[in-house]
């Protein structure tokens, strides 16, 4: 009797299981040019807004601050850092949530169009997950300690972010294809517009 | 407006502008303001006379809009010590008396209209935040060393 109520609870199980399989859908291959869209235009807000070496330098270089403590009054150093933390605070936000938009893209399109090797699927998904960790940690670090006290973790967190970079940079290469690029360097010397 | 103008043209522009115009403004802050008093509000389009005369207005405008680009880029870029000393020369080019110059510009935080067209939010909020910090500092050491005519009071209309 218990062996009968085993082997049912075992096909019930099998039948579930199946039945869950079934209802998962895929991304639909149709209408998808907006995700490819938005996820160049989540590269490019990386790439040229929020990764830029000097840019980076300048939000945590501790050089400003040093300065200010030098030759200002205590209130105004209070009144640096505050500054600061919020704009170290608004750019953690602004990565996280433009790798999200990537991350999206690269769960639900980029397998049907790019050819990513299993290894290289494996590693992007690593460093997904090592990129929302790190910026997780470091706007605790940041509340906690200041715009200075995270330096190491914004150093793993931009070389992850390059590493995503690069790699939706190569499933997105379709989308600017040299001949066109060529096409419109020559074309605006001579007043026509693409 | 109508056809983008030659990339030759653009450059050429550019470089007239540099060498003539922008050639008495070493500060890049004082190069964003000047530009973007080039710029119409209603259009977001560039107008120089001389520049459009002897080039054309497409070439001019898109000169302006690349050396705009470029001061904004540089102010991103300049350490806090750097925009104190930029905004102290600034302050002495306008020969406004130093105290009206602060209120002002902590009143009406006359930068922010100053942002280049495509520039992301982050620069141009880090540029803003600088700009407060600095202007708090010069104020400090205006307040700190008197002059006549550099005194604080509110502006006469907000």
């Amino acid at each position: 009797m218990i062996g009968l109520f085993l082997y049912v609870a075992l096909g019930v199980g099998l039948l579930v299981f199946l039945w869950a399989l079934a209802r998962r859908k895929g991304a639909p291959v149709e209408g998808c040019g907006l995700q490819f869209v938005e996820a160049r235009q989540a590269l490019r807000t990386l790439q040229f807004g929020l990764l830029p070496e000097n840019l980076i330098a300048r939000i945590f270089d501790p050089e400003d601050f040093r300065y200010v403590t030098a030759a200002s009054p205590e209130e105004i150093g209070k009144l640096f850092l505050q500054e600061r933390s919020r704009i170290s605070l608004m750019w953690v936000r602004r990565v996280r949530s433009e790798i999200r938009n990537l991350m999206h893209f690269h769960l639900a399109y980029s397998r049907l169009h790019a050819k990513l090797s299993l290894l290289t699927e494996v590693r992007l998904a690593l460093d997904f997950a090592l990129l929302l960790l790190a910026c997780r940690a470091l706007r605790i670090l940041l509340y906690l300690r200041g715009p200075y006290g995270a330096r190491a973790v914004v150093r793993v967190l931009t070389a992850a972010a390059g590493r995503v970079c690069a790699a939706s940079e190569k499933s997105l290469a379709f989308l600017n294809p040299p001949a066109l690029e060529s096409f419109r360097r020559d074309s605006a010397g001579h007043g026509a517009a693409i | 407006m109508n056809a983008p103008a030659k990339h030759t043209d653009v450059l050429a522009a550019a470089d007239d502008l540099r060498r003539r115009t922008l050639a008495d403004m070493p500060q890049p802050l004082e190069r964003l303001i000047y530009l973007a008093s080039t710029r119409d509000y209603n259009t977001g389009l560039y107008y120089h006379h001389g520049l459009a005369l002897r080039f054309s207005e497409e070439a001019a405008c898109e000169a302006l809009a690349d050396c705009h680009r470029e001061a904004f880029e540089e102010l991103v870029a300049a350490s806090l010590e750097e925009l104190v000393y930029e905004l102290e020369s600034y302050l002495k080019s306008t020969r406004v008396a130093a105290g009206d110059f602060i209120v002002a510009w902590k009143g009406l935080e006359p930068y922010r209209v100053a942002v280049p067209v495509g520039i992301d939010s982050l620069s141009s909020e880090l540029v803003f935040s600088n700009l407060k910090v600095a202007l708090a500092i010069l104020e400090q050491r205006l307040m700190a060393r008197p002059k006549p005519g550099a005194l604080l009071h509110p502006l006469p209309v907000q």
